[in-house]
């Protein structure tokens, strides 16, 4: 459990600026608690170059998934979460819904190989919204 | 009792009731097994007690397609043949990889009972659950896992030539002639009874051993090569009526360094899938495929380990590339396939995950390597055939086109997504699958053979699917039968050594009734 959530916290250090994705694709910019999230997460993981060359990668093979809109709104499916509800997770509460998701994509078999690794779906889509 | 063969007189006899050609892991365990006051056993072995390099270049001999260890350099030619370098691991067959045998694991189960005695095994035990220790624990898989955790116990490993010497020297009615070759196989007009052998010494000796009935030991290829150039009678070879002798050779791919994953050092889970003591026993815990997902994504037998690669440089050469080192000192070309090696995994530690790890987990990841080996589905042109060389004896030499199925990558590809799921799944770590493409790194490249000679007179109760009967006797020929694993018609992905001495002692107890 304890590897699992470190790993997704790495995976979600590559959208340290998810929040502002979701703003321009939902058009919630404004949301505080949005900005509330974002700030934590950029302070989990300031710079993630690797996660984004994953992301470039998984990008280039699904071509429909290059808006940053679509890949949001895929994760926010995926997490059972709207932008709302994102913002108001804690980090600890996000992680956890995080860490459950990546571990039912890995049970059910839904993984896609991004460089050679083999990735949960919702942690490559994570890396996917890093540019 | 041992004698020398070439002090024998030239132009020999010797009668017994049963000869046996071969003292490796199946000839000795028939020798000592049919020792009795009653019965006169002849033994023979091509080499002496120890290695002998003149001796050995009668294995030599041809090799197409896939590459493959040099035939004199793949097999031991001496008492205990290729026991001599064998590595100990072993595991009895399951109902699965029985599944195209005559016969299921409850027939086989009583002669591995005997068998794990003579290959010094402990417990009687595959459970991986029975091996786990707080140290060294299986993955836990949960229902509905499409993987599963075996585990092999390791023999000491026994040396059939040191461990039974004693007991041969002291056999009843055992004779071992060393430095005696079965150069020529005779039979009737019609093929049906095998009338005597003739046996050749490198010093020039000749002479002819008559039994009753007949057993060949010697080894996965050269079984088949004796059948071949046993051609006096039937022109392509003896047994050979439906061109089977020599077909379905296979042996164990072992792929090497397949994949990296990251996860937790001091994971027991990681541990235990390497070579580990557990209650002063060695055992190694692997992944394979559940019964249902190998049938249904019809995925060959496979089994994956786990290496660490922390060790430093040079250990993680050793672990990733030890079968590619030994073919590698074998063919001189040690330190260009180092040169090779070297900055690869190097590179490695550079990768952008790898990074990434290092960055949040503020330490180094544990850093392990997959070490890949399966049974694939017998192939009819993966075989054993002559060439017209001929060795120092004057008989014909072999040549092995060992050929992997065309979907062999593919199958190791999702073996290892299978695997990279669960780690996932159960919070141990990520891998990541080698490939030129993805990381640089071609796995195949150290393609290497477990020297595993299986299949190439398989058993199968039709004489037109194979050259054996499911008492390991010839079709046709009454009284010559074959021992080892020559005679497995499916490969599991397992060391062939338990089952060859559990088939052994299996025709030996079929020899004893039919002789009584």
């Amino acid at each position: 459990m304890r590897q699992t959530r470190r790993f997704v916290l790495v995976s979600i250090g590559c959208v340290s600026g998810l929040p502002l994705m979701l703003a321009a694709g939902f058009g919630f910019c404004t949301d505080t608690r949005v900005d509330g999230t974002a700030a934590k997460l950029r302070a989990l993981v300031a710079d993630a170059p690797a996660a984004c060359a994953l992301g470039r990668s998984y990008r280039a093979r699904f071509p429909e998934e290059e808006k940053q809109a679509v890949l949001t709104g895929l994760l926010c499916s995926s997490l059972g979460l709207g932008v709302r509800g994102i913002a108001a997770q804690d980090t600890d509460a996000l992680l956890s819904r995080l860490d459950s998701r990546v571990r039912e994509d890995f049970s059910c078999g839904d993984t896609v190989q991004v460089n050679g690794w083999v990735l949960a779906r919702t942690e490559a889509r994570l890396c996917a919204l890093c540019k | 009792m041992f004698v020398d063969a070439r002090t024998l007189p030239q132009r020999f006899v010797i009668d017994a009731d049963v000869c046996i050609i071969g003292a490796g892991a199946a000839g000795i365990t028939l020798a000592r097994d049919l020792s009795s006051g009653n019965r006169k056993i002849a033994l023979f072995e091509s080499g002496n007690f120890d290695f002998d390099a003149d001796t050995q270049k009668l294995y030599a001999g041809e090799v197409v397609q896939q590459a493959y260890i040099p035939l004199d350099r793949d097999r031991l030619r001496y008492l205990g043949g290729s026991t001599n370098h064998w590595q100990g691991s072993c595991r009895p067959f399951d109902a699965l990889d029985l599944a195209d045998w005559p016969f299921g694991p409850e027939v086989l189960e009583p002669y591995y009972s005997r068998a794990r005695d003579v290959c010094q095994l402990g417990p009687d035990s595959f459970d991986p659950a029975d091996w786990s220790t707080a140290e060294a624990r299986p993955l836990e898989l949960g229902q509905g896992s499409r993987l599963k955790s075996g585990v092999f116990q390791y023999s000491p490993p026994t040396r059939f030539g040191t461990v039974y010497r004693n007991d041969l020297a002291t056999a009843a009615g055992v004779t071992v002639y060393l430095n005696a070759n079965l150069v020529q196989i005779d039979s009737n007009e019609s093929a049906s009874v095998v009338t005597g052998v003739e046996i050749a010494c490198l010093n020039g000796k000749r002479g002819r051993a008559r039994a009753k009935n007949y057993i060949l030991a010697a080894g996965g290829i050269e079984n088949a090569r004796l059948l071949l150039n046993a051609d006096r009678v039937q022109k392509a070879g003896l047994g050979n009526a439906f061109d089977l002798v020599g077909r379905n050779f296979m042996d164990h791919p072992f792929v090497p360094a397949v994949a990296t994953i990251f996860a937790d050092d001091a994971s027991p889970e990681m541990r235990f899938y390497d070579q580990h003591v557990v209650r002063s026993r060695i055992v190694e815990g692997y992944f394979c495929a559940s019964d249902e997902v190998r049938r249904r994504e019809k995925l060959p037998p496979f089994a994956i380990g786990i290496r660490s690669a922390n060790a430093g440089i040079d250990a993680g050469v050793g672990n990733i590339k030890l079968p590619a080192v030994l073919r590698n000192l074998l063919s001189d070309s040690l330190d260009r396939k180092v040169a090779y090696y070297l900055p690869r995994i190097l590179d490695r530690l550079e990768t952008p995950v790898t990074w990434l790890y290092n960055k949040m987990w503020r330490k180094p990841p544990g850093r392990f390597v997959t070490v890949y080996s399966c049974g694939p589905d017998p192939d009819p042109q993966s075989r054993v055939t002559l060439i017209d060389d001929v060795d120092a004896l004057g008989m014909r030499m072999c040549r092995l086109a060992w050929r992997l199925p065309a979907d062999f990558e593919q199958s190791m590809h999702r073996a290892h997504e299978l695997l990279a799921q669960e780690l996932g799944r159960s919070g141990i770590g990520r891998l990541r699958i080698e490939s030129s493409s993805a990381t640089g790194y071609d796995p195949m490249q150290n393609l290497g053979n477990g020297s595993h000679h299986m299949g190439t007179t398989r058993m199968h109760n039709d004489p037109h699917r194979g050259v054996v009967d499911a008492d390991c006797r010839i079709h046709g020929i009454s009284n010559l039968f074959i021992a080892g694993s020559a005679v497995f018609p499916s490969y599991a992905c397992d060391d062939p050594t338990l089952t060859i001495v559990a088939l052994a002692l299996r025709l030996s107890d079929h020899l004893k009734s039919s002789i009584s």
